[in-house]
């Protein structure tokens, strides 16, 4: 079954086409990879699926449901998750405090105003796990704003997986990165996201090849291939297009 | 350790200087603190706006004397009534007024939510010198009765007269407004408030309604600055348009908070201190209070941009930075 569908989409930033009728499927399980040169469309792709804008044309489901211009909290609260390209944390809260307010979405702890939010011990303890299976522990007491970059970008793709969303959506969770830490991220973002859907959108094939299941290649707002990673290596219009350059 | 015996101390010291207060300092300054602590309030329920959720009212005055107002009304025109129900009167006209404008109001931010509010500040505070037979105009409502302060059978203070029973009422509904908009804080909602300040995106993509969210705060400063204008109206006995509907009403409590510090909660309450001896030093001096104020802001602009609190937290916190590299060097030397 395809948890995540779009029929059509079109989208265009006042004239400027981005989009031109994406029909992407991702089956439920998977771990699938969007690739593309620069400016594909990638993240306005993401964008359009996770409610940032309303697509200008087509549609959207996920599990089934049609879901065209929902809102991010919407969405957030039906499972769907999502981390940035560009770090998007609480810069002046800790990292504890930038995973905690994940933690309590999570469970639907939205207008208590009635209990010190420190005493809530099952959401300390759940949120400290969290913080040691990324690596995060050293750094608790740490504001985001003043992390390292690795340190950051792992809290960036933790808080999207905190929430324990059914599809994830990972906007280059590596970029940046060195090779160290691109290589530990690969392997945490494996064991969390274990028996759920993943959509990544990566440049670094290694990365690709290594975690995808399947492949959809997007140039200049099209889908030019969609496939297991063997059938998009061997495909001839992408290597014209893109892997050509890349020496994979 | 020492932190955890040391607080209650000074909490207790606090406590006690507060309850010996008018003795030790005489009637004077005893008002001076009713000023300060008033103002303080004030000063933090709009900083539970600005600096835990980012949004910044020009027009704040306007729940001030909401609450003033709703105050000397219901002494003036009901007859019989008892103070805390008049006082309860003011908190609520001055919540009511949010929970109304909270819709609009909470779908705009940055400059637009502080230009509407400047545009209800002007418009409430025109209305107060244009409804005459209601407002008093410009003469305001003065010298309404004040009841005693009664737990029938038990206890009577009278108030009207008496600025020392006033001073102890004043003080035990601020502290309480005091430890409840700072428990907010403290609360999974309070963490939110913060989440919206640094990231409305983010708060927005974890599954939190932004405008819901900032509707109840929108509410929780109104009534409390409210409450804060209820007290003022009867520490007077005067309500007005210019003592508490004027532009300066909403403006001294956004400089305090900025002197203080918006990003704690204890920021615009050093500020609000600051102002107060500054102002009390000045009088002996001259009349130009706002000048000696304006550059006060000014420099505290240029030299401290995140106010007295911020600069202490900014040291806190690369503290912590530094503690966690260090942890590290030593585990990988
Ligand atoms: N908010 C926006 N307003 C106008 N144009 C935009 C906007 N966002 C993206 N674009 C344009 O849309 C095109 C696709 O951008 P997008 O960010 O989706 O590319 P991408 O595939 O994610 O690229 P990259 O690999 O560099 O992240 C680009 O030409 C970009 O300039
Ligand atoms: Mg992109």
């Amino acid at each position: 079954m395809n948890i995540l569908e779009t029929k059509d989409l079109h989208h265009d930033f006042s004239g400027l086409k981005v989009l031109f009728g994406i029909d992407l499927q991702v089956e439920e399980g998977e771990r699938h990879a969007v690739i593309g040169p620069n400016g594909a469309g990638k993240t306005t792709l993401f964008n359009t699926i996770t409610g940032t804008y309303h697509p200008s044309k087509g549609k959207v489901f996920f599990k089934g449901k049609d879901i065209t211009g929902y809102k991010p909290h919407k969405l957030a609260r039906i499972g769907m998750g999502r981390s940035f390209q560009i770090t998007s944390t609480f810069t002046r809260l800790t990292a504890f405090q930038n995973i905690r307010l994940a933690i309590l979405a999570k469970h639907g702890i939205r207008f208590n105003l009635f209990r010190y939010v420190d005493k809530m011990k099952d959401i300390t303890r759940e949120t400290e796990i969290m913080l040691e299976r990324v690596n995060l522990i050293n750094e608790r007491n740490v504001p985001a704003g003043l992390l390292s970059y690795g340190k950051s970008r792992a809290l960036e793709i933790s808080m999207a997986m905190a929430t324990d969303p059914e599809l994830i959506l990972l906007d280059e969770f590596a970029a940046g990165m060195s090779r160290d830490e691109t290589h530990n991220a690969v392997a945490m973002i494996r064991k969390m996201t274990e028996g759920k859907t993943v959509v990544i959108i990566e440049h670094d094939m290694d990365v690709v090849f290594s975690l995808a299941d399947r492949i959809t290649v997007l140039h200049y707002g099209k889908i030019l291939a969609t496939g297991k990673p063997d059938d998009i290596r061997d495909n001839q219009d992408v290597k014209d297009a893109y892997l050509g350059d890349l020496h994979v | 350790m020492m932190k955890k015996i040391i607080k209650p101390i000074l909490w207790l010291a606090l406590l006690v200087i507060l309850i010996f207060f008018p003795k030790l300092f005489g009637i004077y300054y005893t008002n001076v603190f009713v000023t300060f602590a008033i103002f303080a309030t004030y000063a933090v329920a709009v900083n539970v706006l600005l600096g835990y959720t980012g949004l910044l009212s020009f027009g704040h005055a306007m729940f001030f004397g909401f609450g003033g107002y709703g105050t000397a009304l219901a002494l003036k025109h009901i007859d019989g009534i008892a103070l805390m129900p008049a006082i309860g009167i003011g908190f609520l006209a001055a919540m009511l007024l949010a929970l109304v404008l909270a819709p609009v109001v909470t779908r705009v931010s940055g400059t637009a939510f502080a230009m509407v509010h400047l545009a209800f500040g002007q418009l409430f505070y025109i209305l107060a010198l244009k409804l005459r037979n209601i407002t008093g105009g410009e003469d305001g409502i003065g010298n309404f009765p004040i009841p005693a302060f009664t737990i029938p059978g038990l206890i009577s203070f009278p108030m009207k007269g008496d600025p020392v029973n006033f001073f102890y009422l004043a003080m035990v509904l601020l502290g309480i407004s005091l430890w409840l908009m700072w428990f907010f804080t403290k609360t999974p909602f309070g963490q939110i408030q913060v989440g919206i300040r640094d990231n409305e995106k983010r708060i927005d993509y974890l599954g939190y309604k932004i405008p819901q969210t900032k509707a109840i705060i929108y509410v929780v400063s109104g009534a409390f600055t409210g409450l804060a204008g209820s007290l003022y109206g009867l520490f007077h006995n005067l309500v007005s348009a210019d003592g508490s509907l004027g532009a300066m009403i909403s403006f001294s409590p956004i400089i305090a908070a900025m002197v203080g510090g918006v990003g704690s909660f204890f920021g615009p309450i050093w500020g609000t201190a600051v102002f107060q001896v500054i102002e009390e030093l000045t009088h002996r001096f001259t009349d130009r209070v706002e000048l000696v104020m304006g550059v006060t802001l000014i420099l505290v602009v240029m030299f401290a941009p995140s106010g007295i609190m911020g600069f202490v937290n900014t040291m806190k916190m690369k503290w912590h930075a530094y503690t966690a590299s260090k942890a590290k060097m030593e585990k990988t030397s």
